[in-house]
C-alpha cells in the first residue's frame, strides 16, 4: 500500500498476526529459560516480563505534549514520552531499591516483594504528581493560561468543559485533571514495573552469584545490587522507547484515542522484556553442556 | 532517634542541592536551546527568520543529564577509590563531565546549524565562543550538585546503589523534571514574546521566534537571564521537592514501619492532587474562557 492510499488512522490499527507472532516469541523465550534454568531463573524471567509489561502499559498514561506543548500549542508535559516515563520510573526504582535494602532478611519473601513494589510504585507516582502539579503551576501562574484538553469536550473525571478554554489556533494546553491523574497512574505503574524487575533480578543474583564466583553472599551483594539496578534501568529504557514508538510522539493521557493502542505495545514489551530478561538470567547460569 | 535526625539533616541538604541543580539545569538547557523549544530554533531559518540563538539539541535533557551526571559520579567514584578527598573527587568528576558537555555543545551547535546552510543560516563563531562557556558553567553547577546529593544519599543515608548508578538515575530524573517544568516558559514566554500573554502560540505563528533584543540581536544569554526568573526557579523547586520528599518519607518512616513510608507517599500524592485541582480551578475562574460556551451561543 502506498502512503497516499493508507488510511489516516492506520497507525492505530491492530495486526492480529503480528501480535500472535509476538506472543509465540515470548513463549519460546520463556521455554528456553525453562530448559536452561527451571526454578529461580524462570521466576526471575516471569517477573521481568510482568515488570516490562507494566512499564509499557504505564507509559501510555503519561500525558506528553512534546515540542507543541512547549509553545502552549498542545496539552501535556513538554518533553519526550520515553524520557518522562523513564524519569518517573527510575525515581520509583530508587525508592524500591532502598526499601529492599532496609527490610529484614527474615521477612516472608512474598511480603518483601509486595512492600518493595509498592514503595517503587509510590516513588514513581510521587515524582509524577509533583512534576504535573508544577507544570500546571507554571502554566497558570507563570504564563496565565488555563489547562484545556484538545481531545475531549469535557474532562472525563471532573466534567469541566474544555473547548472554550482552548486559546485560538491551538490544540489546548496545560494538564487538565484527567491528564494529571493519568500521569500519576503512569508513574505508579512504571515505578512498580521497574522495581519488580530489579527485585526479581536481585534475588536471582543473590542466589546464583556466590556459587558461580566462589565467594560469600556478603561479598557478592554490591555486584548483585549494581547488576540488577543496571538491568532494571536498561529494561526501563527499552520498554519506554518501544511504547514511545507506539504512541508516535504525543498523548494526552487515558482519554486520548491513542491510548487504545496499548494491547500491541504490551505484546511488544513482553517480547523485548523476555529477550532482555533471558540475557539477564543466563549471564549467571552455568551452561548445562 | 539520632540516626533519624541526622538523616533529616542530610535530606534537607540534598533537597537544597537538588533545588540549585534543577534551576541550573533549566537555565543551561534554555541557553543551549536543548529542550523541546529547540524545534522552533531549528525551524525559524527554514521559515526565513535567521537568528543568533544557540542550538545544541541533539539529545533530550534527561538522557544528556543522565550521561553527564553518571560520568561525573563515576569519575568521582574512581577518584575516591584512589583515596582522593571526596570533595575534591566530586569537583574533579564534575569538571571532567563538564568538559564532555562542552564538547557535546560545540559539536551539536556546529552540526545542527551547518544543516541549515541551505536556508542561509550562518554558524556564528562569536556565539560559539561566548555561549558554550556559559552553558558549561551552568552545567557544572547542575552536575556538581547532583553528584554531591548522590554521594550524600549513598554514604550518609546508606542507599544500596553505587554512585555511578545513582548519578544516572538522578541525572535522568533531573532532566525529566527540568524539561517538563521549564520548557513551556522558554518556548512560549520567551521565544514567542511577541505573541499575546495568557494564550498559547497559534500554530500558524510557528517559526516566527523573537530575534531582536532591546539593542541589537537577541542571543541565548538573554534567554537564560529571562527564564531563570520563573522557569528556572520552578524547575528547581520541582526537582528539589522530588528529592526532598522522596528522601524524607523514607528516612523518617521506613525505619519505623515500611508501610508507613508507603502510606505517607500516597497521602503526599493526594495532597498534590488537591493542590493541582485548586490551581486548575483558579486558572479557569480567574482567566475565564477564551470564547463563549456553546450553550450560550445556541
Amino acid at each position: 500500500m502506498s502512503a497516499v492510499a493508507a488510511k489516516p488512522a492506520a497507525g492505530s490499527a491492530m495486526n492480529p498476526g503480528a501480535m500472535a507472532v509476538g506472543i509465540i516469541l515470548t513463549l519460546i523465550l520463556v521455554g528456553i529459560c525453562y530448559v536452561m534454568s527451571p526454578g529461580v531463573g524462570l521466576m526471575a524471567l516471569i517477573g521481568v516480563i510482568i515488570g516490562g509489561v507494566l512499564i509499557g502499559f504505564g507509559t501510555h498514561f503519561v500525558p506528553v505534549g512534546g515540542a507543541p506543548a512547549a509553545m502552549g500549542q498542545a496539552p501535556g508535559i513538554a518533553t519526550g514520552v520515553a524520557m518522562l516515563a523513564t524519569g518517573a520510573g527510575v525515581a520509583g526504582l530508587f525508592g524500591g531499591a532502598w526499601a529492599a535494602e532496609t527490610l529484614p532478611a527474615t521477612m516472608d519473601p512474598m511480603m518483601q516483594l509486595i512492600i518493595v513494589v509498592c514503595a517503587g510504585a509510590v516513588g514513581g507516582g510521587l515524582m509524577m504528581a509533583i512534576t504535573c502539579m508544577m507544570v500546571n503551576f507554571l502554566y497558570v501562574f507563570g504564563m496565565g493560561i488555563p489547562p484545556a484538553s484538545g481531545k475531549v469536550a469535557n474532562d472525563p473525571i471532573t466534567g469541566d468543559s474544555q473547548a472554550e478554554y482552548k486559546s485560538q489556533g491551538t490544540e489546548g494546553h496545560g494538564l487538565p485533571f484527567v491528564s494529571f491523574v493519568g500521569g500519576v497512574i503512569g508513574g505508579t505503574l512504571g515505578g512498580a514495573g521497574g522495581t519488580l524487575i530489579y527485585f526479581e533480578l536481585l534475588v536471582l543474583y543473590e542466589n546464583a552469584l556466590p556459587g558461580l564466583m566462589n565467594v560469600t553472599a556478603a561479598q557478592v551483594m554490591p555486584i548483585a545490587v549494581s547488576a540488577a539496578g543496571m538491568f532494571a534501568v536498561g529494561l526501563f529504557l527499552v520498554n519506554a522507547v518501544l511504547t514511545a514508538y507506539n504512541i508516535t510522539g504525543t498523548i494526552e493521557g487515558p482519554h486520548d484515542p491513542k491510548f487504545k493502542r496499548w494491547p500491541r505495545s504490551i505484546v511488544a514489551s513482553a517480547v523485548a522484556s523476555a529477550l532482555c530478561g533471558l540475557v539477564a538470567v543466563l549471564i549467571v547460569m552455568p551452561l548445562p553442556i | 532517634m539520632e540516626h533519624i535526625v541526622f538523616g533529616i539533616g542530610i535530606t534537607a541538604l540534598a533537597g537544597a542541592l537538588a533545588t540549585v541543580a534543577g534551576s541550573a539545569e533549566d537555565t543551561e538547557s534554555n541557553i543551549g536551546s536543548q529542550g523541546d523549544p529547540n524545534s522552533q530554533v531549528q525551524l525559524a531559518p527554514q521559515m526565513g527568520f535567521l537568528h543568533r540563538i544557540f542550538n545544541k539539541a541533539v539529545a533530550g535533557e534527561p538522557p544528556a543529564y543522565g550521561l553527564w551526571c553518571c560520568l561525573g559520579a563515576g569519575l568521582a567514584w574512581a577518584f575516591m577509590a584512589m583515596q582522593i578527598n571526596p570533595v575534591l573527587a566530586i569537583v574533579l568528576g564534575a569538571v571532567l563531565a563538564t568538559f564532555v558537555q562542552g564538547v557535546y555543545a560545540t559539536t551539536a551547535y556546529v552540526g545542527r546549524t551547518a544543516s541549515l546552510a541551505k536556508f542561509g543560516q550562518p554558524v556564528f563563531v562569536d556565539i560559539l565562543k561566548s555561549m558554550t562557556t556559559v552553558t558549561m558553567a551552568h552545567a557544572f553547577i547542575a552536575i556538581f550538585c547532583t553528584v554531591t546529593l548522590c554521594h550524600l544519599i549513598n554514604t550518609a543515608l546508606g542507599h544500596p546503589f553505587p554512585l555511578p548508578l545513582l548519578g544516572l538515575i538522578w541525572g535522568i530524573a533531573l532532566g525529566a523534571a527540568g524539561s517538563a517544568t521549564g520548557n513551556p516558559y522558554y518556548g512560549k514566554e520567551r521565544q514567542y514574546q511577541n505573541q499575546k500573554f495568557g494564550a498559547g502560540v497559534p500554530i500558524s505563528a510557528s517559526g516566527n521566534i523573537v530575534r531582536y533584543a532591546e539593542a541589537g540581536e537577541r542571543n541565548s544569554i538573554d534567554n537564560g537571564w529571562f527564564t531563570a526568573k520563573i522557569g528556572g526557579s520552578a524547575s528547581g523547586i520541582c526537582f528539589g521537592m522530588i528529592v526532598f520528599l522522596e528522601l524524607w518519607r523514607t528516612v523518617v518512616f521506613e525505619a519505623i514501619n515500611p508501610w508507613y513510608a508507603i502510606i505517607v507517599g500516597v497521602l503526599m500524592i493526594l495532597i498534590f492532587t488537591v493542590i493541582d485541582r485548586y490551581i486548575e480551578v483558579w486558572g479557569r475562574k480567574t482567566y475565564g474562557p477564551y470564547t463563549a460556551p456553546k450553550e450560550a451561543e445556541a
